[in-house]
């Protein structure tokens, strides 16, 4: 209770004091990690969905209305990553600046090239990425674009402080260029190995570290793997001479195990939102994790 | 600086996003407690709890269709499941010759419809999901319209147990000498399942199956705790249910967890206390 009461009278003081500071949700925290480089210490950010939790199915809390109702600014994946619990508490939030088509709503995949946007789609058929793949912000050139577009973004609802978000976005830009090059070099003997994921949510990972990742758990994205499909992926990993399996913290990791025992195969502990694995809080932290854990992986095997 | 600033700021912010959810709260149950109160006496306690999963599957059934969660057909697939579960259940009702109780069958039938559900939404694509929201509901984002809707047909209902309440309490209450009397037992008996699994179908699309059986279980068993007359167990029904539900609100508020559930337990604090009051009450007495 204390606290609750502090953090409100701060939020409180700083409202009053520093009356330019933004006020942004995001709904994920890959999203978050790039708006807080770009916003520094103009913006203030809250995160709706936890590091750990999958970013498809975020449990509906009353204070996610609270943070809505009192945002400048919404960001968004963009791809109906959120589809599936954003919808009906911005009808609960009533905010006009978030709504679509206000500068407000932010689509984090502004100028990003999705990948596997189908071309039909009937909901029979099973899909959770109706839009083409929303798990783009873990390719480190599509965090550069984010990076770009949310400086733009914030400029305009923000002019005073334009200059910064891009002086911001560009320092982000640089470190990460940096950092590209050495993952891309330590990933580069692997070129083309094999690595099995439970959900879909990596394509863009693996395109661009030249990673081959085509056989998935999950029979279809958000189905829960079947026994007769699990035997298929057992086979072809087999057959393919594929060793590694990543599983996010949301996932089934029990499942991913009992594929590895028949397959001989190695669990890696992945995760595409900073938080959500020990250690790596940061975008490039996480991006460092996972460049050095699957070159483990792989070099082991 | 003083404290109430933020306190005010905290009620203005309860409220502007509890409001719904309080208004289904205090609106809806009304129906569920007094439907309770009969199932209560007629010991059929997990035919609610069957028929709301009975509904489920007829939700999860449109699911696999390809309907999404907030199409029209989805309540009228839950009604049609339903109604067809409360035919069953009128033919089955409790006797002393009967080789298998049937609270075994209502038992079978709760587990089967579970499971039929788990199958038929594993091959949904937000499956994990809806499967929850099956459990808890989405009472948080619920609208007004959904619950205008709702809390019309219960009216509806009302009145018709108002009309009919002669037969339907005697029914309930007094079912050996119902059976005696001449009318169509089987008939009142369809009528009262069938406006049950009306009640329980609307319900279930706000507040989940968890909730429909809390609301309509506790209050009463509350009720039947402390005191006799079916009216007074009515009204003392009402406040429990109403008295839980702003607990669990504000609970789900202030340590902002999922509300459905914090509504739930809430109810099941309530059981717990009027369980240690009852017996001072009565000892009091
Ligand atoms: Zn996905």
């Amino acid at each position: 209770m204390k606290t609750k009461f502090a953090l409100l009278l701060g939020a409180l003081l700083l409202a009053t004091t520093a009356h330019a500071r933004l006020n942004i949700v995001v709904t994920t925290p890959d999203l978050a990690s790039i708006a807080k480089e770009v916003g520094g210490d103009k913006v203030e950010i809250t995160t709706l969905a936890r590091p750990t939790e999958d970013p498809h199915f975020v449990d509906a809390k009353p204070s996610f209305i609270v943070k809505l109702n009192r945002a400048d600014a919404l960001i968004e994946g963009g791809a109906d990553l959120e589809i599936g619990w954003l919808p009906a508490l911005l009808t609960g939030a009533r905010n006009a600046k978030i709504q679509s088509g206000q500068p407000g709503r932010i689509l984090g995949n502004a100028g990003v090239v999705m990948l596997e946007v189908p071309t039909t789609l009937t909901r029979a058929e099973g899909d959770i990425h109706p839009l083409g793949n929303p798990h783009y912000v873990i390719d480190p050139v599509n965090a550069k674009i984010v990076a770009a577009h949310l400086a733009d973004a914030f400029a305009k609802l923000d002019s005073a402080g334009a200059e910064a978000y891009r002086a911001n976005a560009k320092k982000f830009t640089d470190a990460l260029d940096a950092k590209l090059a050495e993952w891309t070099a330590k990933l580069a003997p692997f070129k083309g190995a094999k690595v099995v994921s439970y959900h879909n949510s990596w394509p863009y990972f693996a395109a661009r570290y030249g990673l081959t990742m085509n056989i998935f758990l999950e029979p279809k994205p958000g189905i829960p793997p079947s026994p007769a499909h699990l035997a298929s992926v057992i086979a072809r990993m087999k057959e393919e001479n594929a060793r590694v399996i990543i599983v996010d913290p949301y996932l089934n990791r029990k499942t991913a195990q009992t594929v590895a025992r028949s397959t001989d195969a190695t669990v890696v502990d992945v995760a595409q939102m900073p938080g959500g694995v020990k250690g790596a809080d940061s975008y490039i932290a996480l991006e460092d994790y996972l460049v050095n854990s699957l070159a483990a992986a792989l070099e082991k095997k | 600086m003083s404290i109430d600033v933020p306190d005010a700021m905290t009620w203005a912010q309860i409220m502007s996003v509890m409001m719904w959810p309080l208004v289904a709260c205090l609106v809806l149950p009304g129906v569920l407690v007094y439907y309770g109160l009969h199932i209560i006496r007629r010991e059929v306690i997990f035919v609610d709890l069957a028929l709301a999963q009975v509904a489920t599957l007829g939700t999860c059934v449109c699911l696999y269709l390809g309907h999404e969660a907030d199409d029209p057909h989805n309540y009228f697939w839950s009604l049609g499941f339903t109604l067809a579960g409360a035919l069953l259940f009128t033919f089955t009702r409790p006797s002393k010759h009967a080789r298998v109780p049937q609270e075994a069958l209502i038992g079978i039938i709760y587990v089967v419809a579970a499971a039929a559900g788990i199958l038929l939404l594993s091959k949904s694509p937000h499956g994990k999901e809806e499967l929850q929201r099956t459990l808890v509901g989405d009472l948080l984002t619920v609208t007004p319209p959904q619950i205008g809707r709702t809390a019309a047909l219960y009216a509806v209902i009302g009145v018709v147990h108002f009309i009919f309440r002669k037969q339907f309490i005697k029914l309930s209450f007094d079912h050996d000498h119902a059976a005696k009397g001449g009318w169509s037992v089987h008939f009142w008996d369809f009528l009262f399942y069938a406006l049950f699994g009306l009640i329980v179908t609307s319900f279930v699309q706000v507040g989940g199956v968890l909730m429909v059986f809390s609301y309509l279980i506790v209050p009463a068993a509350c009720a039947t705790f402390l005191v006799n007359s079916l009216l007074v167990r009515l009204l003392v029904g009402w406040c429990v249910a109403t008295l839980a539900s702003i607990v669990g609100l504000y609970a789900s508020f202030e340590l902002d967890v999922p509300t459905g559930a914090a509504v739930v337990c809430a109810l099941g604090g309530a059981l717990l206390l009027t369980g240690i009051a009852a017996p001072l009450l009565r000892r009091c007495r």
